[in-house]
């Protein structure tokens, strides 16, 4: 017997200590209560005038520590989320991290022709079916927005055409609380009523505060449909450090915290223990552009930085990676994807979304998703890390070889390759007779075929008839009322 | 035929004990030797190299396929009639003089040997006159010389030369290693070369024109 040493060595990773951790938070109460935040919703309002928030003029809310604290406390620590058939497939919570794309990329590298263009609603369908095939894209997200849809009805034909396109979780936008209820209609339908699809879940809503500190009424309304629902939530900001937030990396997290946690006060007081997912994205202002930056090593720092934080308030945090600020895929976006991937798998974030993403959140290249996938692949592989218990020290292995041996033909190498190495499925290793006998394929050219290939063969699990025909009503009843604003008609 | 298809299954699963437990049946059952060779041994070889060329397994598992299929070999080899004998060749292989980079040459051998082949293997920092000479003694017909270093490929040309000079002109030689090239295959005077293990079975089923 061995005491006292784990078998299983694995990379970890945190930035802030303790110490810091509560230098931070205690710099964040302090803004919330003697800054507080702008809430532009009536319900809100009241509801933290009558929980003991001080409301003032201009919708200004400063929030006291305790309610803080105790949104923290009742917030469930770990977020199960279901596939459309009701299996469990990812718990949002501790340091499991699972990745999936984003949403609302408004132009599209086109697969065929190469050029950038409008994103269309047939690309969402390709991402999805793409997604769907993967086996390291764990959620969908629309990847694309349509230009195609009226503007008003985007995110429910979005919802539609990637849940009929995938059992995987779906990670979606709505624009207010009326096509958020459209979309909850249908995943109703999917799941046989309210009830059950609050007991499980397959769909999160993304939603985000306006920084600096202030809660637009759309994102309120939405966010208090989600916990009266019980929607699954993601409510984090995205801030700009430099513009949106103070420059500095500290200043810019206190800001971007105080956004999130009063997000978090005011779901949890709609509904104690609604599902929730929290965090930030706090990135830089490209202060010679003037973009956001999705990938700059200070965003790394502030994402390593949340992880610690949410960690240590025990709630799900999201995560962003396998982003491009390049306009198209080369090599920035190896470089950024590779960066981003690792830094947001050792950061141990649950919800890391955007993968696919180029163009700063602007263009979408549905063969990105496979090259993201390939990365998180290698990714996953470095995580599990390596064990060291007598079978892995191989001593026995080693003294039967011996010198100016071979351990190719060893029992122990075909017992444990597949296990211990990770092997590529686009990155290449060919050596250069049989790349060159291969056609020459560079990495972009495989993942065109890859993407040919899943689009052509790959056939996502379909919607039983009747639901397909439940929500082509609600998408048609959606579009017959339709007159331009979509608030308007319902 | 229930033994044909267990040793043809133990080949693809890379069961060395039951390939011979399957052979030694087949043989006391009297099936004919050309039907375990053919029928089990070669096409079980056939489709895990097919497999392995699609990317479907990897090395160590080709490598254990061709392990029980070397033990099928084994004991099939002294029932084998002249004409399967002249088909299995017989190979010199041996790292190049001055290189003891020996895992390609290996990966090479074993995998020679799990196309049927008979390989005599002769280790590393072989000099060109060992090649030869082992050559002549073995009746090999092949003589299939590894180099990593390119300061070592340079001797691959005196075992073209040297076999040449000692009139064995019916012996073929392959070469393969990491800097070699078709080019300097040609430069030398050699027969073939294999980019790869999976390569040098094909450049030597060419060369015996199998």
């Amino acid at each position: 017997m061995e005491t006292g040493i784990s078998n299983h060595c694995k990379p970890g990773f945190r930035i802030l200590d303790d110490a810091q951790i509560g230098r931070i938070h205690d710099a964040v109460l302090r803004i919330l209560d003697e800054v507080g935040v702008r809430v532009n919703h009536p319900d809100a309002l009241d509801l933290l005038a009558g929980h003991g928030a001080r409301v003032m003029d201009d919708n200004l809310v400063q929030i006291p520590a305790s309610l803080v604290e105790d949104a923290i406390a009742s917030a469930p620590s770990n977020l199960v989320l279901y596939n459309r058939n009701k299996t469990p497939v990812m718990e949002l919570g501790g340091r499991r991290t699972y990745f999936g794309t984003g949403t609302d990329l408004p132009k599209t590298v086109d697969l065929e022709t190469r050029e950038i263009r409008d994103t269309r609603a047939d690309d969402i369908i390709t991402s999805t079916i793409i997604s769907d095939a993967l086996p390291n894209i764990d959620f969908i997200g629309s990847y694309g927005l349509p230009r195609d849809v009226p503007a008003g009805l985007h995110y429910i034909r979005c919802f539609q055409m990637e849940v009929e396109n995938s059992t995987k979780p779906i990670f979606f936008t709505a624009e207010s609380e009326e096509d958020l209820a459209v979309i909850w209609e249908m995943a109703c339908a999917i799941a046989g009523g309210p009830e059950a699809l609050s007991d499980h879940p397959f769909l999160i809503s993304y939603n985000e505060p306006t920084s600096p500190l202030a809660h637009s009424k759309e994102a309120v309304g939405k966010l208090m449909f989600c916990a009266k629902n019980r929607i699954p939530l993601n409510y984090a900001p995205a801030l700009l450090a430099g513009s949106t937030g103070p420059v500095t990396l500290a200043g810019a997290l206190v800001v971007a915290v105080a956004e999130a946690l009063s997000g978090l006060v005011i779901h949890q007081l709609t509904k104690k223990g609604a599902p929730i997912s929290s965090g930030v994205a706090a990135t830089t202002m490209d202060m010679r552009e003037a973009t956001v930056s999705y990938t700059s090593p200070e965003f790394r720092l502030t994402h390593s930085a949340c992880a610690d934080l949410f960690h240590h308030y025990g709630l799900p945090v999201w995560g962003t990676a396998g982003c491009s600020d390049s306009q198209y895929p080369d090599l920035q976006t190896g470089a950024e994807y590779a960066f981003t991937l690792l830094n947001a798998a050792l950061d141990g974030a649950n919800l890391i979304h955007d993968c696919g993403y180029l163009g700063q959140g602007f263009v979408a290249s549905p063969e990105l998703i496979i090259f993201a996938d390939e990365t998180i692949g290698m990714v996953k592989r470095y995580m599990r890390g390596f064990e060291i218990d007598s079978e892995h020290l191989a001593l026995d292995v080693i003294k039967q070889v011996g010198p100016g041996g071979n351990f190719l033909q060893e029992k122990h190498t075909l017992d444990f390759f597949m296990k211990e190495h990770w092997q590529p499925g686009i990155f290449n290793r060919k050596n250069l007779p049989n790349w060159i006998k291969a056609g020459k394929k560079k990495t972009e050219d495989k993942l065109l075929e890859k993407a040919r290939e899943i689009l052509d063969t790959h056939q996502p699990e379909p919607l039983a008839a009747e639901i397909k025909n439940e929500l082509d009503r609600i998408w048609e009843k959606c579009k017959g009322e339709y007159c331009g604003d979509f608030r308007r008609c319902l | 035929m229930g033994i044909l298809e267990d040793v043809y299954n133990a080949i693809i699963e890379g069961k060395v004990e039951d390939v011979a437990a399957g052979v030694e049946q087949g043989l006391n059952a009297g099936i004919e030797v050309d039907d375990i060779l053919k029928k089990s041994l070669l096409s079980a070889m056939d489709l895990v190299g097919e497999r392995f060329g699609e990317g479907e397994i990897f090395i160590p598992q080709v490598i254990w396929s061709a392990k029980a299929m070397q033990a099928g070999m084994d004991l099939l080899r002294p029932h084998f009639s002249e004409g399967q004998r002249k088909k299995s060749a017989r190979i010199i292989i041996g790292t190049a003089q001055g290189d003891i980079h020996d895992i390609g040459k290996n990966l090479v051998g074993m995998m020679l040997e799990g196309a049927g082949f008979e390989v005599v293997d002769l280790g590393v920092d072989i000099k060109p006159e060992q090649f030869v000479e082992k050559a002549a003694e073995e009746k090999a017909d092949i003589i299939a010389v590894s180099a990593l270093l390119t300061t070592t490929m340079i001797s691959m040309a005196d075992v073209v030369s040297l076999k040449n000079e000692k009139e064995l002109s019916s012996v073929k030689v392959i070469i393969g290693g990491a800097p070699l090239s078709m080019d300097f295959c040609k430069e030398i005077g050699a027969d073939s070369f294999g980019v790869d293990a999976m390569d040098a079975v094909a450049k030597v089923k060419e060369l015996m024109d199998l």
